[in-house]
């Protein structure tokens, strides 16, 4: 018996090397060095020096960074409850169509996950246009004159949150649908001989059970949107008034200009920090939990 | 059941192709990272084997990685031939043109010098040099090329690529940041006299709002503060004098009367709605204009290369004028001459060899330089006396109005791009920007001051300039 369990745990360890050979070759070894040349001024053609925390203390001190973690929030917020609540809903339908019209709109919906954010972006940057862009075409019928969408300081972030949105949106749907279709069928039958409405089987049954898939999504959903950076890129460069400048576009900016490298490592790490915060939090509030159905 | 397992046999072979593409692009990253941290030597060992590889047919011909960034298709056509011609007249250099697009050139280049692979030649403009000597990232070319080259330089242009007393790279061309384009019809439907363009600020901005009808818009410049950050160096001079730092770079120097006005010019532009709310193309591109939807447009003069290859219709209408100055004295800087060089990678293992290829096309025979000239519609300036020597024999240039216009009363006065970090320059782009979105002048130019105090203050940046 013994030596089976033995057996069991090398074939176990073995299975495991592959996942742990790529993650220290790509994760670990890669973290602890940026670690260590993070504490360096370096670029790729002088020698470095050694200079402490003074990396992280500029960042720190630049305001810059901190609003731009600012708008990685406001931004993930605008993204991830809209793309949560339309993926629900749009799941809910999906789960009571027929097989055929269901797969269509499954197919439907999951295109825009598989565009670049790239082509998005330029998609929208058309419809953003000042001049005769689709958006301000339609703001025009309603007799609001032309809007500037991403110069506008009140408008930029909203208006590439929408891509964001769009983009996002099909893989969620499809997530909460298969989170949907998991929840055992018996409990509603036995919610109804009770007597419960559909409310109350959304509350006391769909929610409840849905917990999980919710709380990958919010992680995955929040993570995500807070590290947006095609879209800001190639729709606004951060602008108007660096309102859009998200963390990554941030750590992009001072890569591309810098001379020396350590500024926007150890930005990067201390946005680490902030999304391992974030995600601990959400851990801490959602309590992540086995589902009881077994 | 046979299809299943055909399906099985692909992604099998996918996943182990995708995981030795990703395997491979690792050990080298990995072991280039490691050495970039360490001493150069090592660094070099590195390149030396990637070159090893690559030219490793015929024996003793060295190969040049030669990156150019994308500029207009002439010059693009431009470089493809006469980098072909060097290539079939020298039997022991290869060089191996890329042409990369500007949006993706400062990550490509941060990229491949972390992996140990700069090119060995590369594009730099002008504001780039200084910095980039600074730190060893691009080689002195006095000890690689004949110093006679050097002598054909105009005064001026000469030191824009000196520092200390090296030369870090060879001028290709000359181009003022800042000339005025306006559409003459619509000035006259305007009731203004098209021969008599606006000479100074007030002026352009009372033309703008004549001009400014439905569907056309009376003016467009630079209004992001990426745009900003350059497009302004030049109006920055003329209003103000000099740029928002003193000269040793010690402090910030904006809270000034000239610094003020220059900041409302920018706010009445935008918040009477004499240029768009928002830009309709970047301050670079002029291509709104050629479209008809712009009676007057603020640019450099690379545009005329634009309007002369792309909007041939629109030339008997299109009128060019010096840049209005502040107070109409047309003296003043209103531009920077930009422009582009080539430079000698610090690691190059070939510096030679690249070199050669720089006297060949910049610093040899006139007629290439003239070709393209010629090419770029004379939009572009020549930073070699022998150049313009040669080009004055040719009709075609002598002749041509726009080009002796921007040559006697745009160059002369213009200034050199600045050679202080970037950062620097976007902290007051972002005051015009700010104060342009509505914000009160004086607090926007207070919290540039502050930006750049603090910048100086982190990258211990005072009495640094190089130059």
């Amino acid at each position: 018996m013994k030596k089976k369990t033995r057996l069991d745990n090398v074939t176990a360890f073995t299975m495991l090397i592959p996942i742990v050979v790529l993650l220290t070759i790509f994760v670990v070894i890669p973290f602890i060095y940026a670690l260590y040349v993070s504490f360096y001024d370096w670029s790729f053609y002088q020698d470095s020096e050694f200079v402490g925390w003074s990396n992280f203390s500029n960042v720190l001190s630049d305001p810059l960074f901190m609003m731009s973690i600012e708008t990685g929030l406001k931004f993930a917020l605008f993204v991830v409850p809209a793309q949560m609540i339309l993926a629900f809903f749009f799941a809910h339908v999906i789960r009571g169509m027929g097989t055929k019209l269901s797969g269509f709109i499954k197919t439907s919906i999951y295109i825009p996950t598989i565009i670049s954010g790239i082509i998005a972006s330029i998609i929208f940057v058309f419809i953003y246009d000042y001049n005769a862009g689709l958006a301000n075409v339609i703001v025009n019928m309603f007799g609001v004159e032309n809007q500037a969408w991403l110069a506008d300081a009140k408008t930029a972030l909203g208006s590439i949150a929408i891509p964001a949105v769009w983009l996002g949106f099909g893989i969620t749907s499809l997530i909460m649908l298969a989170g949907l279709l998991d929840i055992p069928e018996s409990y509603y039958e036995a919610a109804d001989l009770e007597g419960a409405g559909s409310w109350t089987k959304m509350v006391y049954i769909t929610i409840p059970l849905m917990k999980n898939v919710v709380l990958y999504l919010l992680i995955v959903g929040f993570t995500g949107a807070i590290q947006q950076f095609e879209l800001p890129l190639v729709m606004t460069g951060g602008g108007p008034l660096n309102e859009t400048t998200t963390p990554n576009l941030y750590i992009f900016n001072h890569f591309r200009n810098d001379l020396l490298v350590g500024h926007s490592i150890a930005s990067a790490l201390l946005l680490f920090v902030v999304l391992g915060s974030i995600s601990a939090i959400i851990f801490k509030v959602l309590n992540s939990e086995k589902a009881v159905d077994g | 059941m046979q299809v299943y397992r055909g399906k099985i046999v692909t992604s099998i072979l996918a996943v182990v192709i995708l995981l030795t593409l990703v395997l491979s692009g690792c050990g080298n990253g990995n072991t280039n990272a490691g050495n970039t941290g360490k001493t150069d030597n090592e660094g070099g060992t590195n390149s030396q084997a990637g070159n090893d590889n690559t030219g490793e047919k015929p024996a003793e011909k060295v190969t040049i990685e030669f990156w150019a960034q994308k500029f207009e298709d002439t010059t693009d056509a431009w470089f493809k031939k006469w980098t072909d011609e060097f290539n079939k007249t020298h039997d022991n250099i290869q060089v191996k043109l890329q042409i990369v697009p500007g949006d993706a050139w400062a990550q490509k280049l941060k990229a491949a010098q972390a992996a140990g692979k700069a090119p060995d030649l590369m594009t730099m403009s002008y504001s780039g040099i200084a910095p980039a000597a600074k730190i060893g990232q691009i080689k002195p070319l006095n000890d690689l090329m004949d110093p006679a080259v050097f002598d054909d330089l105009y005064e001026n242009i000469k030191e824009f690529v000196t520092v200390g007393d090296q030369f870090y790279a060879y001028p290709k061309l000359v181009e003022p940041s800042a000339v005025l384009y306006y559409r003459k019809d619509l000035f006259e439907a305007a009731g203004l006299d098209p021969e008599k363009p606006p000479v100074t600020w007030t002026e352009l901005i009372e033309y703008g709002k004549k001009l400014t009808q439905k569907g056309v818009f009376g003016l467009s410049t630079a209004q992001t503060a990426p745009d900003l950050g350059w497009s302004s160096w030049g109006l920055q001079y003329n209003a103000a004098g000099h740029l928002p730092v003193t000269d040793d770079w010690s402090k910030a120097d904006v809270m000034n009367d000239g610094y003020k006005e220059l900041l409302n010019y920018y706010k009445t532009l935008y918040q009477d709605g004499i240029i768009p709310k928002q830009q309709l193309a970047g301050y670079a591109d002029a291509t709104p204009f050629g479209e008809g939807k712009l009676a007057m447009t603020i640019s450099g003069s690379w545009s005329i290369g634009l309007f002369r290859n792309d909007f041939k219709d629109m030339l008997d209408k299109i009128g060019v004028a010096p840049m209005p100055s502040i107070d109409g004295d047309p003296t003043k800087p209103t531009a920077t001459l930009g422009g582009w060089t080539l430079v000698v990678d610090g690691k190059s293992k070939q510096p030679e060899a690249a070199a050669k290829y720089i006297e060949y096309l910049l610093a040899g025979d006139p007629g290439i330089m003239i070709d393209f000239f010629k090419t770029s519609q004379f939009s572009k300036f020549s930073p070699r006396k022998s150049v313009d020597e040669a080009m004055a024999q040719d009709p075609a240039a002598s002749s041509d109005e726009w080009r002796r216009l921007i040559a006697e009363k745009v160059i002369p006065f213009a200034q050199a791009e600045p050679n202080y970090p970037w950062d620097i320059s976007i902290a007051f782009a972002t005051a015009i920007e700010s104060a342009m979105k509505g914000e009160d002048v004086d607090k926007a130019l207070a919290k540039a001051e502050k930006t750049i105090n603090d910048f100086i203050a982190k990258q211990s940046l005072a009495g640094t300039n190089p130059k």
